[in-house]
């Protein structure tokens, strides 16, 4: 192989045996790119392709998720809410309920000790009239009995008798009242 | 005052040229395209060594900027499904021809360019047309069989059939001299903007192989994506049933 640069010969849009050779250069190049140097472009940017889309899939799951999980939050505190509502409609009834039942144990208590009362004051005064009866027999005996001793006497003295006979019995009243209270 | 008058010596398509067994090879060009093929072995076998899905790489991220974009054009028109071989043809294409066409970029300063972009030469954008139309052949004959295939050619109104046939025949052609012509272009421009004085020529120079580096990755585009085309009328078996 020599360097001979001379003048074309003729027209040069004429091949010439270098055709071959740039032939045969070309092919070996697009072997060796479509065999060696293509696929291993190929593979990571299908690789990374497939990594986007697993990303966009996995965003649009976890979207998914999240308004799942908004819907799930909102029902909770709605239902939430609903049972607060129910629990305080619950605690007023029972509340009232329970006023309703402590006054009316407080009327009927009430009532009971107004009648034990009554009934106590009924057994008393029963009690003081009997004894008063029991007593008036004797206290008028003792009464006539000193009216006659004094009608023997004078009549100042009768009155004076009278007079002392009455306190006496007041004497015994109040005696009489004090031992009931 | 005496006019000068600056002899601008530009000698297209003129090569660095080896002789082996008799047959001539363009030897910058072959240079170009092996330099251009080991840059993209090169970055490949590195971007493999640093691939992976969770911490890519700026390459691997370059990479997977130009497989996607195949991937799509490919889907969009054929079916990944129906074409899988088509990707990884028109990803070698563009990166190859985009590399390729890059190389334009550095000057060796030599006379020829002991390095030219190699799709200033026919020889290259030959061989790559011709592969392109010649699998697309294959494999439409493959999907349709002969008669299924090329029937479409025969279809009425007659008056048409030279007219279908000669598009078919000029596929390769258009499509390796449209990249020929932009990059050989360019290179006439770097001669026409080298011919410039010494102390002016860099300006339009620096705009001119940023422009041509813009053309080098349009060029590469177009190939490739004319290949998803070509593909996508011969491969969806499904649609040559109803005509």
């Amino acid at each position: 192989m020599a360097h001979h640069p001379v003048l074309a010969s003729g027209n040069f849009l004429v091949p010439n045996a270098t055709f071959i050779a740039e032939f045969i250069a070309f092919l070996l190049i697009l072997g060796i790119i479509a065999r060696y140097i293509l696929p291993r472009i190929q593979g990571p940017l299908r690789e990374r392709q497939a990594i986007i889309a697993k990303q966009i899939e996995d965003s649009e799951e976890a979207k998914r998720k999240l308004a799942e999980a908004e819907q799930a939050f909102k029902s909770a505190l709605t239902e939430a809410r609903e049972e607060a509502a129910q629990i305080r409609e619950h605690a007023r009834a029972e509340a009232q309920r329970t006023v309703e039942e402590l006054r009316a144990q407080a009327v009927e208590e009430s009532a009971r000790i107004v009648a034990r009362g009554e009934e106590q004051l009924a057994t008393q005064r029963g009690a003081i009239v009997r004894e008063l009866r029991a007593e008036i027999g004797s206290l008028a005996v003792e009464l006539s009995e000193k009216i006659v001793e004094q009608r023997l006497g004078d009549d100042a003295r009768v009155s004076a008798t009278v007079d002392a006979f009455i306190a006496g019995l007041e004497a015994h009243d109040n005696a009489q009242a004090g031992k009931q209270s | 005052m005496s006019t000068t008058t600056v002899a601008i010596n530009i000698t297209p398509g003129e090569h660095i040229e080896w002789h082996v067994f008799g047959l001539t090879l363009n030897g910058d060009t072959i240079t170009a395209t092996l330099i251009a093929g080991a840059i993209i072995l090169m970055l490949g076998f590195f971007l493999r060594r640093g691939a992976s899905a969770r911490q890519p790489t700026k390459l691997q991220l370059a990479f997977e900027t130009v497989t996607e974009q195949v991937e799509n054009q490919v889907e969009g028109s054929i079916g990944i499904k129906t074409a899988p071989f088509v990707v990884p043809l028109a990803m070698a294409l563009f990166l190859f021809i985009f590399i390729a066409n890059l190389i334009a970029v550095v000057p060796t300063g030599h006379h020829p360019e002991y390095v030219p972009p190699p799709a200033s030469d026919v020889n290259l954008t030959y061989a790559l047309a011709l592969l392109v139309i010649g699998t697309m052949h294959v494999v439409g004959i493959r999907k349709k069989g002969l008669r299924g295939y090329y029937g479409h050619l025969f279809r009425k109104p007659y008056l048409l059939i030279p007219l279908n046939i000669i598009e078919e025949v000029m596929k390769p052609i258009t499509l390796a001299l449209r990249l020929f012509g932009n990059i050989f272009a360019g290179t006439i421009m770097v001669a026409l903007i080298a011919a410039l004085p010494a102390f002016i020529l860099w300006a339009p120079d620096i705009l001119w192989k940023l422009f041509d580096a813009a053309i080098g990755l349009i060029q590469a585009f177009i190939f490739a994506l004319l290949t998803v085309i070509y593909f996508s009328s011969v491969a969806p078996a499904e649609e040559g049933a109803h005509h």
